[in-house]
């Protein structure tokens, strides 16, 4: 075995390596030009791949819980009272969230508003994941096939996990929130409720708590204020829940993620295609829903030409009165809290 | 002159030589690249590339030649999924370290031998590091990447060196024979 470590004294391999390491930085700079330059292959080779790891995808998974499990049975019993507790606190807010359901319901049919876009989902199963230093990904059993395309949303039943930035014909890569590259536009919504939607940019940096690059910095935050996916650019949807604001203790924000990308195993890709808003009738205006007769606020008519007729009777417009529905059915208690 | 003879052993067709290096680092992209993370993802996959690509550089440089390396680097950047030529050229650049001070790593041994390794895969994984600084430096808008996930990685390369060069030296003595390649 010694010898092994016995080397040549010489090589003749100088020019060679100059010009491999000049082949090298040309790779290098081609793929910051052209970032998709290996997508192809590397979809190609996920495909492939697909039916391995779907077959080792059980027994790893199972690892996972495993050892897991080994660190966590020793805190069962502290876990079972928080999440006694928890669900005490769930049910409360189970009941304010169907009271409020029932309000929204209620405006959104006053209001005639305009639906939210309908979204098709996509149910796939992780079948890889790779956790490199400079990518943070996850691959899906759902593919073009499956009507997968690069940019739409995953979530799982907490939140958003990333997006989908490359499609094989069986496969799809997931961009984490989490990964260097990832930029989502997100509203930040006040835990006080004292001021309105911030909206910002977060940007991941591989660590697990992306961070939160403000558009205006006269605004300030909170823990625990709310982040969702904005929806700007038409790209995501809005409103998907992504997680809680979190300070980093620099003065920096970071944003606390509710899904957790290292335990999902199922997720569900969004096929968002926002619709053009169409503008609602002229019969459809909030005013005539909300009870008032459209003649009393047409405008009045033309006067008629003094001469041949008489003055016409001044309209007096009725007064506005509540619809009864709103206010009957208001709910005794005030659920904002 | 060539001096390398191993008793006891037939000739081995040339080619089948010349293609283990470059077949067993394939492969170690391939292994240290199948996206199943264990731990949840907590632990990097190590950069098994670089064993074989430094066992050669020091043993055979005639098979490990610069091209070798720049088509495991290569391979490395397509199954990785990173940036595009960053593990190309952060292998080249530590082939052209390790194949520099050759006389200084083939000298070690035992523990120190680990310990030069580790150097070589500090000096990669510091290369790779730089390069997608630089990459993000003159992308607006981008961060620079942190440290802890490379240092995670670096920290499993030295922790996979010793079985995977266990297994590239058996390999070698099984396939390729002769230890030493004088020129």
């Amino acid at each position: 075995m010694a010898n092994v470590w016995k080397i040549a004294r010489k090589s003749n391999a100088q020019l060679p390596l100059v010009i491999v390491i000049a082949l090298a930085i040309v790779l290098v700079l081609l793929g910051k030009a052209q970032s998709g330059l290996l997508d192809r292959a590397r979809v190609h080779i996920t495909d492939m791949m697909a039916p391995v790891l779907q077959t080792v995808r059980a027994p790893v998974a199972g690892f996972d819980r495993w050892m897991g499990s080994v660190t966590e049975i020793f805190s069962v019993y502290q876990q079972n009272l928080k999440l006694k507790e928890e669900n005490a606190r769930l049910r409360q807010w189970r009941n304010v969230a169907i009271v409020l359901q029932g309000r929204v319901g209620r405006y959104q049919t006053l209001l005639h508003a305009v639906p939210d876009p309908q979204m098709n989902a996509v149910l796939a199963r992780v079948i890889g994941r790779a956790n490199r230093p400079f990518l943070q990904t996850m691959i899906l059993d759902a593919g073009r096939e499956h009507h997968a395309l690069p940019g739409q949303a995953v979530v799982d039943a907490r939140g958003m996990i990333g997006r989908i930035y490359l499609t094989g014909s069986r496969t799809s890569w997931v961009i984490l929130l989490t990964d260097l590259n990832s930029r989502i536009p997100v509203t930040i919504a006040a835990s006080s409720g004292n001021s309105g939607n911030i909206q910002a940019m977060m940007t991941g940096d591989n660590s697990a708590y992306p961070t939160i690059d403000m558009v205006s910095h006269t605004v300030t935050l909170h823990d625990g204020d709310q982040v969702t996916s904005s929806g700007d650019g038409g790209l995501l949807p809005s409103g998907l829940p992504i997680g809680t604001v979190a300070g980093d203790g620099r003065g920096g924000w970071r944003v606390a993620l509710l899904a957790d990308p290292g335990a999902s195993q199922d997720v569900e890709i969004l096929n968002f295609s926002k619709p053009p808003e169409t503008p609602p009738a002229t019969a459809q205006l909030p005013v005539e829903a909300a009870g008032l007769k459209p003649q009393a606020l047409q405008p009045p008519p033309l006067p008629a030409p003094v001469v041949a007729t008489p003055t016409p009777p001044k309209t007096v417009p009725k007064p506005i009165s509540k619809p009864e529905t709103a206010a009957t059915d208001a709910p005794a208690a005030d659920v904002d809290r | 002159m060539a001096s390398l003879e191993r008793a006891n052993s037939a000739p081995r067709p040339r080619v089948l030589v010349a293609l283990v290096p470059v077949l067993c680092g394939l492969t170690c992209v391939f292994i240290a690249n199948i996206p199943v993370s264990i731990l949840g993802g907590l632990v990097p996959s190590p950069l098994l590339a670089l064993v074989p690509v430094y066992f050669w550089c020091l043993v055979r440089p005639d098979l490990m030649t610069p091209a070798v390396a720049l088509t495991i680097g290569f391979a490395e950047d397509v199954m990785s999924g990173g940036p595009p030529g960053v593990w190309t050229l952060s292998l080249v650049l530590t082939y052209a370290l390790v194949a520099r001070r050759r006389d200084s790593f083939a000298g070690l041994s035992g523990l120190v031998a680990v310990l030069g390794f580790a150097a070589a895969a500090a000096f990669a994984c510091a290369m790779a590091w730089a390069i997608v600084a630089a990459l993000a430096f003159i992308t607006p808008g981008l961060h620079l990447p942190p440290l802890a996930p490379i240092l995670g990685e670096l920290a499993m390369t030295v922790l996979f060196y010793a079985p995977t060069a266990l297994v590239v030296g058996w390999l070698h003595h099984k396939l390729v024979g002769a230890s030493r390649g004088d020129i």
